[in-house]
């Protein structure tokens, strides 16, 4: 039996991400289940590297345990940052995408786009 | 017609069942070890800084976080590009705020910006750090917005200022990279002492790539907001 912890809840919004991102045919709700995913992904690395009774990596706290691993907390910072800049980003092609064919529907964007180049 | 769903909800099933096959062999993780978590701290202890996180991502694996940085400023590079090709709409008539959040607004901005500034100039000591104090104050500046519109807040700050900063913070997160090379010192160390930790001034340039990447996160975010702002149309 697998516990209630970060990385099977973080399993469980991936899922539910993919899904989105899958079955969803608006765009702007293809990127809200994008940044879903993200977070799964972050809140996953971030449980990998906790322990249940670890301080927080930071020297100068009593040290009544001994301190979690600091690499996946470090790593998760370029993920962020990465995630915030690829949504801003995408949400532009989306906005470029709206104003050509007046839909966020992907299904729709793709016949206009087809019917376009016949 | 009705094949599509069909396969698309196979390939999401197989995606997800893949995806947990990895997760329950537990991406090959291994639980760290006792030394690992020391050899990270004595990077802290030989960088003069307390957080272990930050004597991370801006000493021992700095090149990441200029890689990352770079990202950043071509996202915001992109942004400012493609909606400013696009020309600007009609503007749509701003509602005016009520009082209630201009008046929140002017009592909270000057706190927002000064816990900003704390979490940037203490990312060496206690969690926090550029990115998140760039983020705080974007915020804070964003509000201002909602408040009194991005062009009365972009006019108050200078749109020129604006883009020399942009792209000065990022020169300047550049610079202190390989200015180590003119002191005589391996590309990407330290270049002030590591001084004693739990100081304000330790940590050696922590503090310098803290306050600079805060800069460039606020710069950056606020751009990315106004023109977002400044483009929101009618679909």
């Amino acid at each position: 039996m697998v516990g209630l912890n970060g990385v099977t809840i973080s399993v469980v919004l991936f899922g539910i991400g993919l899904l989105g991102l899958v079955l969803r045919r608006d765009l702007v709700v293809k990127l809200l289940a994008l940044g879903l995913v993200n977070s799964a992904v972050i809140l996953c690395l971030v449980s990998l590297g906790a322990r249940p009774d670890g301080a927080p990596p930071i020297l100068a706290t009593p040290a009544a345990s001994a301190i979690v691993d600091p690499l996946p907390q470090a790593i998760v910072l370029s993920a962020i940052v990465i995630n915030f800049a690829i949504l801003a980003l995408a949400l532009v092609f989306v906005m470029l995408l709206v104003e050509r064919y007046h839909t966020t529907d992907s299904h729709r964007i793709e016949r206009a786009s087809a019917a376009e180049e016949d | 017609m009705r094949r599509a769903p069909v396969f698309t909800i196979l390939a999401a099933i197989v995606l997800v069942a893949g995806f947990c096959a990895v997760v329950l062999t537990g991406f090959g993780f291994r639980e760290p070890s006792a030394g690992d978590i020391d050899a990270w701290a004595d990077v802290a202890r030989r960088t003069g800084a307390i957080n272990v996180v930050s004597s991370i991502y801006l000493n021992a694996r700095l090149f990441d976080t200029l890689l990352e940085v770079l990202v950043f400023a071509v996202a915001v590079l992109g942004v400012h590009f493609y909606l400013t090709a696009r020309g600007r709409p009609e503007p749509v008539e701003s509602i005016p705020e009520s009082n209630v959040v201009r008046i929140a607004a002017d009592i909270l901005l000057p706190p927002i910006l000064l816990i900003s500034i704390y979490v940037v100039l203490h990312g060496h000591l206690s969690p926090g750090g550029g990115f998140s104090g760039g983020v705080i104050a974007g915020t804070g500046l964003l509000l201002a917005a909602i408040a009194l519109g991005t062009d009365t807040v972009t006019a108050r700050l200078g749109p020129r200022l604006l883009d020399r900063a942009e792209w000065g913070t990022l020169l300047g997160i550049l610079f202190l990279a390989f200015a180590p090379i003119f002191a005589g010192r391996p590309l990407l160390s330290d270049l002030l002492p590591a001084g004693t930790p739990g100081r304000l001034a330790s940590g050696g340039s922590i503090l310098l790539y803290n306050a600079l990447i805060g800069a460039k996160v606020f710069v950056g975010s606020w751009v990315i907001v106004r023109h977002f702002v400044d483009h929101r149309g009618e679909i």
